[in-house]
């Protein structure tokens, strides 16, 4: 009690962050819908990966802005936290691997802790940054078998921007947004197309793409209860990247006629579905904490990354109608779409840290993690072959927490590292109609995620991580 | 700062060590084994691609194949003087054949020419290993006749059809039966697709020699008309609507452990044009479920497909208009899946056929 702030002052700071609340909810009111992060499957920082991505109520540092926007303002000063992780894929099908793309890339972020009118404050950003690119754009048949949560919705940039609070010594509050981009494109080709001599055709091509900004919400509140209990709820919100192209040709072919061919193509390229995340952290012993998260995932929400295209094609025969030896084309047949049945799904996650040596200027940490992501995906026995299977998740790490490495830099330095193993479940997709392409198959494989963070908080005071942890 | 500086410039190093490469996720796909199929391109066949068996004279059509340790033995109908006769060629890249038109002075072996009164023209040529030898099943005009060899050139033939016109009253067959396909049950019967009029029969037998059909009508039979206002805008309906032909059955047991038996057939819809479809059903007995979309379309009379299915790849060899000109002959045409996969140049002739 004799901690909390007097009345006057906390009625102060309430009426002072009204226009901040206000901006907040505003933003957040402003989202566009949005969801599927590399972090989702990957952890964020491998402290919290090391932990099974169990700590919305134990998490601090620039990873809080992924896994809880609240938590940001545990930091006392500044922070920052730059890391690299590879996500190694060993999927198959029929017992073949399937050669799906690694995720790997920098995560990195920092924290900017401060008062206003007394009360503890952050502003936090985080990026993902991948290797290979910043977003990919895939759109495939239905039919063509594709492990649907790997093969290419992890692989994008993630970018947060978060501001959180601390309004009483026991309550966090936080949120902000996640960026992306989606994509709007127009080809435009006229001019004329020589048949018989390729060389003399004279076409105008004409390009106008836009990538549109793509925002999503993000909130969480931690509540500590007494020194070693926290619970923490968290909000992510729906998110999907649109891909829009159209193509425009008409010309003259060979003086003989036009052709004019319209395309149309629509699809929604990446799909992230709004998650609820009930998180708790217990210091079992000084040294030992547990932590436990259940994530509810509104997969039923999903939208199957299908190109919806619509085609116009309007070649008139020449006078003298068609040569013998040519076939016109014709338009091409719209695509019907087969709808994908996803289910809600909970994800329970547990994540152990033990405070392993060391108790001032050094300290080390042991910890692990475990996480069932039961598929969402309904049995695919028809046209549709979105692969996905059971995911068990164990994750191990270590890590080291050093105060004061240099004396003309007081802080702590942190470095963190994450070995993460998944195993899918083989299973076997049966098909109901015998005239299938694909047919029956089996599928499962392992995934492999190795990484390493290093961060470093200014101006804390001896232990004073130690003490943040706990607190 | 500094080191802070220089650990942030490592990371931003290490981020960027490796560059943008090209999306994979799409190796090594299950597949049914019979495609959808592309047309083999320029420089994987030796002639005029997607032709890989072709003559003007002989005018080489309804083909079957059969695996030889590395070679692709290749049956077909072809045309000598006034008979249809079946010949054989061989390649070792299930595409370089012997004696196709550019393979200049050779041609391939003739292994059966017709010579007894209920068999008029050859035509559709099937083949099965059975009982170590090669069996080679054929149409003649009275129904499906039947010869064995021990070396896939020297032929002895049953005297009579061994699936003759269907004698009973109220057949759904109009006419005799033609091109037959043949496979062995895991537990060593014989089952025959067949052509009857425009439908697909089946019929079983224990020793390939006495035949007897199996129920009261096609296994397959044309796809129905669509209902008016179901097809989508530019929809076309289905392909095979006039009538269903040619089968060609290959079987395979599926990671799931079924028995799949698939069929590719002709199609031909009201107009007269023609596509190669895919019709299967898993187990022994039953009705075959037709895949909606041609497995090939060319728009070019294609018909008479046989499948070389090796497993994680399938070549189709069909019989198809080649067109020269304003003249046109039908030959024999090759193609592949999966279509995404480029074959290798096209290798040598083999010295035999």
């Amino acid at each position: 009690m004799a901690r909390r702030r007097p009345r006057d002052a906390r009625a102060a700071a309430t009426r002072a962050w009204r226009p901040a609340g206000a901006a907040l909810a505003a933003i957040l009111g402003a989202a566009s819908p949005a969801r599927a992060n590399p972090p989702d499957t990957f952890g964020f920082g491998s402290r919290e990966t090391a932990m099974g991505g169990a700590v919305a109520a134990e998490t601090r540092g620039f990873a809080a802005s992924y896994y809880n926007p609240a938590a940001l303002a545990r930091s006392r000063g500044l922070e920052i936290g730059v890391g690299y992780f590879r996500a190694e894929h060993s999927l198959e099908m029929n017992g073949r691997d399937n050669g799906v793309d690694p995720v790997k890339g920098m995560n990195a972020g920092l924290v900017a802790p401060g008062k206003i009118l007394g009360l503890p404050f952050a502003f936090g950003v985080a990026v993902h940054l991948p290797d290979d690119r910043v977003s990919r754009v895939r759109a495939l048949r239905q039919e063509q078998p594709r492990w649907e949560l790997y093969d290419n919705r992890n692989q994008r940039l993630f970018l947060a921007a978060n501001l959180a609070i601390e309004p009483t010594p026991w309550l966090w509050i936080g949120g902000g947004l996640s960026f992306m981009s989606s994509t709007r494109g127009r080809l435009d080709i006229s001019g004329g197309a020589n048949v018989f001599r390729p060389d003399d055709s004279r076409l105008r091509h004409e390009v106008d793409a836009d990538l549109t900004a793509v925002r999503y919400p993000q909130a969480g509140v931690r509540v500590a209860l007494g020194e070693r209990v926290a619970l923490a709820a968290v909000y992510r919100g729906e998110f999907q990247l649109a891909l829009d192209l159209t193509a425009h040709l008409f010309g003259d072919v060979s003086g003989l006629t036009t052709a004019l061919y319209e395309l149309h193509t629509r699809s929604v390229n990446n799909f992230l579905p709004q998650q609820a995340v009930l998180g708790g952290s217990w210091a079992v012993t000084d040294r030992l904490k547990t932590t436990f998260d259940a994530t509810w995932i509104q997969w039923s929400a999903y939208v199957a990354p299908v190109a919806k295209l619509d085609a116009v094609l309007e070649i008139p025969p020449p006078p003298s109608g068609w040569p013998s030896t040519v076939t016109p084309p014709t338009t091409p047949a719209p695509t019907r779409i087969e709808p994908l049945k996803m289910y809600d799904r909970v994800v329970p996650r547990l994540g152990l840290e033990w405070h392993a040596l060391g108790d001032r200027a050094a300290r080390g940490y042991l910890r692990g993690g475990y996480e069932l992501a039961k598929s969402p995906i309904a049995a695919q026995s028809g046209l549709t072959n979105y692969v996905d299977r059971d995911r068990h998740t164990f994750s191990l790490g270590v890590g080291g927490a050093f105060d004061d490495v240099l004396p003309e830099l007081p802080g702590t330095l942190t470095i963190d590292a994450h070995l993460q193993l998944s195993r899918l479940s083989t299973g076997t997709t049966l098909k109901a109609s015998a005239a299938d392409y694909v047919g029956d198959y089996t599928a499962g494989g392992s995934i492999v995620n190795v990484g390493l963070t290093a961060g470093f908080a200014f101006g804390e005071e001896r232990g004073q991580g130690a003490k943040a942890a706990a607190r | 700062m500094r080191w802070i500086g220089r650990l942030f410039g490592l990371g931003l190093v290490a981020a960027c060590a490796t560059t943008g490469a090209a999306g994979e996720g799409d190796q090594n796909l299950p597949s049914a084994g019979v495609g959808p199929f592309r047309r083999l391109e320029p420089e994987e066949v030796k002639g005029v691609a997607p032709f890989v068996l072709d003559d003007a004279r002989a005018l080489y059509r309804e083909p079957a194949v059969l695996r030889d340790g590395d070679s692709t033995l290749l049956y077909a109908v072809a045309r000598a003087g006034d008979d249809d006769v079946i010949v054989r060629t061989r390649a070792l890249d299930e595409r370089t054949f012997f004696g196709t038109s550019g393979h200049f002075g050779r041609s391939p072996a003739t292994v059966l020419a017709p010579d007894a009164a209920w068999e008029g023209a050859l035509s559709g040529p099937a083949l099965l290993r059975f009982r170590g030898e090669l069996w080679l099943f054929y149409a003649g005009r009275e129904g499906i006749g039947v010869a064995r060899s021990p070396d896939g050139l020297t032929f002895r033939k049953e005297p009579g059809p061994v699936l003759p016109r269907d004698p009973a009253p109220g057949s759904w067959e109009p006419a005799a039966p033609r091109a037959p396909s043949v496979y062995a049950l895991p537990d060593g019967r014989l089952r025959m697709f067949y052509a009857a009029g425009g439908a697909i029969g089946e019929a079983e037998s224990a020793d390939g020699i006495t035949w007897s059909r199996l129920g009261g009508g096609p296994v397959l039979a044309p796809a129905p008309a669509p209902a008016p206002g179901s097809l989508l805008p530019n929809e076309k309906p289905p392909f095979d609507t006039a009538s269903v032909g040619d089968p060609c059955v290959v079987t395979r047991t599926t990671p799931a452990g079924r028995l799949h038996v698939r069929v590719l057939y002709t199609g031909a819809d009201a107009s007269g044009a023609t596509a190669v479809g895919f019709a299967a059903r898993y187990g022994e007995a039953g009705p075959l479920s037709r895949q909606p979309v041609p497995v090939y379309s060319v728009g070019q009379r294609e018909a008479a497909p046989a499948l070389l299915d090796l497993g994680d790849r399938s070549y189709l060899y069909v019989q198809q208009e080649r067109r020269d000109g304003d003249a046109s002959f039908v030959a024999i045409a090759g193609a592949f899946a999966p279509a995404n996969v480029r074959l290798p140049a096209s290798g040598d002739f083999p010295d035999t056929p």
